[in-house]
Formats: structure tokens, sequence, C-alpha cells
């Protein structure tokens, strides 16, 4: 086993070593740097942060970390195993000891630590947003590994990739794709998914006869709020209960479902992973189709008059069903599922080379 | 057997046959040649041996191992130089000799006392700590060679090794490979340039349309006329003598002397013994063509003809 990571460790410092070289992925690494510490400047000020706390802005540090690492992970690591092909060194890397095993994670590896070196550079911004208080251990703990994770599958993903493809470009634009897919073809498919099954709403009112209350605006001498015949309207709802599934996919309502969530006095989230889960558990809820809306029982002469139904974040939350597991797991398996099928793809002796491929 | 045995191995990618029928040995010690037009399979054949790419049909041992079920067994003796120039463009020449070693499951000490003998013995000090993107074709030809070495292996298998190598680098290459044949490696070559080739191998594999020619036919094709060319201070004797010796017909004579076709070395002693006797001053008298070159071009003669 020994053997194994040691193998492993060379073709991720031999990967790293090459990468890191260059002057561009400094440069990269300095713009970065640049986004984040505006993205805190805007954040402190769009949250009132110093009163509010720094839930704000911790939970966009991270969100912005998961948008550039899946903006620039595939196209460092999408043509890892291709890219050499064509370099000519791939195939005497593997005339030497070096299993195919070995190549195919320690690439992934490399192409997650240089993932990971992004989410390295925005430590100093999170430790802001974590002084500025009001965020749980638990919060920063989990979010921060999720993150973490999720930049490893969209390395796996890339490499696989570039293991089953044997085009660089290619695999890196089907890379760019999948990423594209499950960031916002999830939400394009719970947007259109719910919005095309409707189902009929019907809504009935019992309204207070306001001409039958005497002049002080009480009811008449018996007591009995008068009320009008119920009317009842129907109209369309969009059905999201049945596509919020599509939502659990999605890389960033994983971090945000799976971090712990902590509410304010009047039940509202503290952070963006908060609003975000709310949103998503939100959906899991069929719409109620035979509402009735009974101004006449809970009218009170004060004019004050409490709807029953209403429901805080918290409350909604509470009721309702994590799913970012269900969202890891399928993330997991695919980033899984492309290591082992580049695993197969380029092991040696080949045995079934795809038409126009080559070898070395 | 130790060295290489290739029994009637078969490849073919789709509807192309690249290799149909490939069977020879090459002992310890021994450095043959692999000799074939454009296209033959010389590359496919290699990529086989070196196993990188598993038969459809037949058996291969390399050291003794089958590099389908023990690749292992197999690239731990055997180097391999590609035909296609890759190195990694940011790693020195140094850094990428240290870590083709440690692929090879070197401590960091021993492969990096190995890169040093390494560019030393393919010359490349001057250029040792310099990235490989700054190497010229030959200079990465060298490097490539280098690390076919990294591990000693007992089994080298060099494909195309003296393309864009300078004449010194040439000759270097081939006292190298005569060396490594002396210390008991079995080295198989493919080239293009059969003089190269001619100089260094003891034995060649010819290889045309995927097909290795059989040692009869090998055998035979050497046997068959070939041209002589014949030099002579004064070439108006040659022509005349030539004439009288009953060769004026078949004698092409040009700037460089005369070529004369002749069916055996025997003829050939005769002829020049007679000519020498007769007194034309002859300064140089040698096949036109080396014996590698003669017996390709007169099996690709045959193939086409069959």
């Amino acid at each position: 086993m020994s053997g194994f990571l040691r193998g492993m460790w060379l073709i991720v410092t031999l990967d790293l070593r090459q990468r890191v070289r260059g002057v561009a992925w400094y440069v990269l690494l300095g713009v970065f740097v640049l986004l984040v510490s505006l993205v805190t400047v805007l954040t402190v000020i769009a949250s009132n942060a110093w009163d509010t706390g720094g839930g704000a802005v911790f939970s966009g540090v991270v969100f912005f970390v998961l948008l550039l690492g899946t903006l620039v992970s595939p196209a460092l690591s999408g043509n890892a195993i291709n890219g050499e092909r064509d370099a000519g060194t791939l195939a005497t890397t593997q005339v030497t000891l070096i299993t195919t095993a070995q190549l195919v994670i320690g690439k992934w590896l490399a192409a997650w630590l240089t993932a990971l070196a992004f989410l390295a550079a925005s430590v100093p911004f999170l430790v802001f947003g974590i002084v500025l208080g009001q965020i749980s251990a638990a919060t920063i703990v989990i979010s921060v590994l999720v993150l973490a994770v999720e930049l490893a599958v969209i390395a796996a993903v890339g490499v696989g990739l570039s293991g089953v493809l044997s085009r660089p470009l290619f695999s890196v634009v089907v890379t760019y794709l999948v990423v594209a897919a499950l960031s916002v073809g999830t939400l394009i498919a719970f947007g259109l998914g719910g919005a095309s099954i409707q189902s009929n709403v019907r809504q009935t009112l019992i309204a207070v006869d306001y001409q039958a209350l005497d002049e002080n605006g009480l009811p008449p001498e018996s007591g009995e709020v008068p009320c009008l015949t119920p009317t009842v309207n129907t109209y369309q709802t969009p059905r999201f209960d049945a596509v919020w599934g599509f939502l659990a996919a999605n890389p960033y309502v994983v971090v945000a479902d799976a971090s712990p969530i902590t509410f304010d006095e009047l039940g509202s989230p503290r952070d963006l992973f908060g609003w975000i889960a709310v949103g998503v558990r939100q959906a899991q809820h069929a719409p109620d189709l035979e509402p009735v809306s009974d101004e006449c029982s809970t009218f009170k002469p004060d004019g004050l008059w409490q709807d029953s139904d209403y429901e805080s974040p918290q409350e909604v939350y509470d009721r309702s069903v994590p799913s970012w597991f269900v969202g890891f797991a399928i993330h997991l398996l695919l980033g899984a599922g492309a290591l082992a099928w580049a695993w197969r793809r380029s092991d040696v002796p080949v045995r079934r080379l795809p038409a126009g491929s080559r070898i070395a | 057997m130790k060295g290489i045995t290739v029994e009637g191995v078969a490849r073919s990618f789709g509807e192309v046959h690249a290799v149909r029928s490939a069977t020879f040995d090459v002992a310890p010690g021994q450095v043959a040649g692999l000799i074939g037009p454009n296209g033959a399979g010389k590359t496919t054949l290699l990529l086989m041996l070196a196993s990188l790419l598993a038969p459809d049909a037949g058996s291969i041992r390399i050291a003794g191992y089958d590099p389908v079920t023990e690749p292992h067994q197999v690239r731990r003796r055997m180097g391999w130089m590609p035909d296609a120039l890759g190195s990694w463009p940011s790693l020195t020449v140094r850094a990428a000799l240290t870590t083709s070693g440690r692929m090879y499951g070197m401590s960091s000490d021993a492969a990096s006392d190995r890169a040093a003998d390494l560019i030393a013995l393919v010359d490349l000090d001057a250029l040792a700590d310099q990235p490989a993107r700054v190497l010229s074709r030959g200079q990465k030809q060298r490097l490539s060679l280098a690390r076919a070495l990294v591990h000693d292996p007992e089994v080298l298998l060099l494909d195309e090794p003296a393309s864009g190598l300078d004449p010194a680098a040439r000759a270097s290459l081939r006292e190298l490979v005569r060396r490594l044949a002396g210390d008991g490696k079995t080295v198989l070559v493919s080239s293009h340039v059969l003089a190269e080739l001619e100089e260094m191998a003891d034995t060649a594999v010819y290889l045309a349309e995927g097909v290795t020619a059989a040692p009869d036919d090998v055998a035979r094709a050497g046997q068959t006329a070939r041209g002589w060319r014949i030099r002579s201070l004064d070439a108006e004797r040659l022509g005349a003598a030539l004439e009288a010796a009953g060769f004026g017909a078949v004698a092409v004579v040009e700037r460089f002397g005369a070529v004369v076709p002749l069916a055996s070395e025997a003829d050939a002693a005769q002829l020049l013994a007679h000519l020498v006797g007769v007194g034309v001053p002859i300064s140089s008298f040698a096949p036109a063509v080396g014996d590698l070159e003669h017996v390709f071009h007169d099996l690709n003669r045959q193939g086409g003809e069959a």
C-alpha cells in the first residue's frame, strides 16, 4: 500500500510542478483574491454586517469560492490525461511501474489540490466573517468541508472526462457542460418543470359584510359578525413540490442545505445558506388546492386579524426533510464513476482502441 | 528464453490490419534491426512489445514474461524509446530523468545519481538544468534515450532512435547500442536509415504490410544479384575492360564509377582480380547498397510481384 501511495504522490507532485511553475497560475490566484475582497466589502455593506454578524459575509465567500472553483477547475483538470497523451508523455509514464490507478488518482488529487488553493486563498476572508460573529462552529466546519468535497467532485469529473474523451478541448467543454447542468441546469429544470405542471386551486373567500357593521365598525346588537355569501375563485398554481428534487442536485443547494442553520428571534435565517435551504424546503410542500380564507370567523372589532396560516421560515424548515445528502451522494457517484471510467479507458495494454485515438 | 520472442502476433484497428503475422526472436546480447517501409506496422509492433497494446492473437515474451498478463514484470526489465517526442516541458532534463527513475521505484538519491550518470552518457551536461522545452529535436531524442535506460533494462526497444541526431550523436548512439549488447542486453531498433542499422545490427527483422519475412525468404533475397560499384582512376580504361569482360550491356556507368550487377561474392572477387590483372587502376570496389537495404528492396520487390 505504501508503494501505491508513493507512486501516486509522485504523479501528484509531477502534475503540480508542471502546473504551478506557470506565471499565469499566480496571476489567476491574485485576481481571485482581488475579487473575493471586493465581494467581502460589498457584502459587509449590503448586509450591515457590523450589526448583524458575519453570517452573510461567510456564506457569500463560501459560495464565491464554489463559483470560481467550478469556473476554473474544468479548465485546469479537463485535459489532465488526454493533454499528456497529446504531449507524448502519457505512454512514457505508462511503461514505468506506475499503475493506471496511481496515474488517475494522482491526477485527480493534483487537480483537487489546485482547486483547494482557491479555498486556501480565501481563508482570511472566511476568518473575517467568523470574527464578525453570529456563525456557529458547526456551520463553519460543515460548509467548508462540503465545499471542499464539491471541488473534489468537479476535479474528478474533469480528470475522468479527460481520460474518457480523446480530445482535450472537447473534454474541457463537456466538463463545463456538466458543471453548468448541475449549477444552472437544475435551476432551469426546477423552474420550467414546476411551471409546466399546473394545478387548479379553488379558493373560497368568506368576507365580512362591512355594510352591515354599525358606525363604529362593530357588529350589530346580536354580536354576530355579518358574513357575505362565500365566493369561490379558481386559478392555476405551479407545482414546485413535484420537481423540487432537481434542486437537491445543485451544488450550491447541497452546501447550503448541509450547513446547520441558525435563526434569529423572528425565525428568519441569519445567512445565505439558511435562506436557500428554507427556499428549497418550502418547495417541498404541496400548495393547498382548496384554501378557505375565512375573514369572518377571525374578525376582531379592532380590525386586527391574524392569518393563522402564516408560518415563519423556521417553522417551514423544521417541518420538512433535508435533501442535501441525496444531491451529495449523486455528486460523489458522478465523480467516482468518472474516475473509474477513465481508469478503464486508460489502462494498458489496450485491448479495444476507440476509433481515431492513439496510444503514444 | 530471455530476450524477445514473438510468435504469430497480429493486431488490427477496426478494418486496418496493422500487424498481420509477426514471428521472430532476438537473443540476449544481440542487436536486431526492425526494418520495413512506412506503414508496415513497426510502431504498432513495438507498442505491443512495450506492454502498451494488447495483441489480438499470438504470443510475446519479453525477458521471459508476457506483456499482457505480467506487464509489471515486463516493465521492470524493458526500456522503450517512443518515436513520438514527448517530455514534460517545464521540468529540467535532470528533474525529468530523476522523476522517471522514481517511477521505477528508485529512491530519490538513487534516481538522482542515475540521472547524473545518464546525462553524462548522452552528452547533455550543458543542458542538464534547462527545462526540456528549450531542447532541440536531437537533444530531446537523447533525453528520450536516457529515459529508456533509466532503470538499466535488459531489453531495449528503440523506435527510430537516430532521427534528428547529428552525425556525432549517431556515432555515439551506435557505440552505446553496441556496448549495451556487449553487456548482454537485448536491443531491437527500428529505423528507416538502413545504413545506420547496417553498422549496429547483428540481425534484422523485415516487416512488410504487417508480416515478418520468413528466414528462408531473407536468405534467398540475400543471394540474388546485386550491384557492385567500381571506381577507377581511369574511367575510360575501366569502361573498356568491363566491355571486354562481357559486362558492356549491363554495366551502368555514372559519375561515381560503374555499377555492375553480380550474382555472388565469388563473382565479385573474380571480376576484381581480372580488372586488377589487366591493369585497371581500381580505387574502390564495394556493394552499391548495404546488405540490409539489398534484402529490403528485394523483399519488397517479391511482395510486389506476389
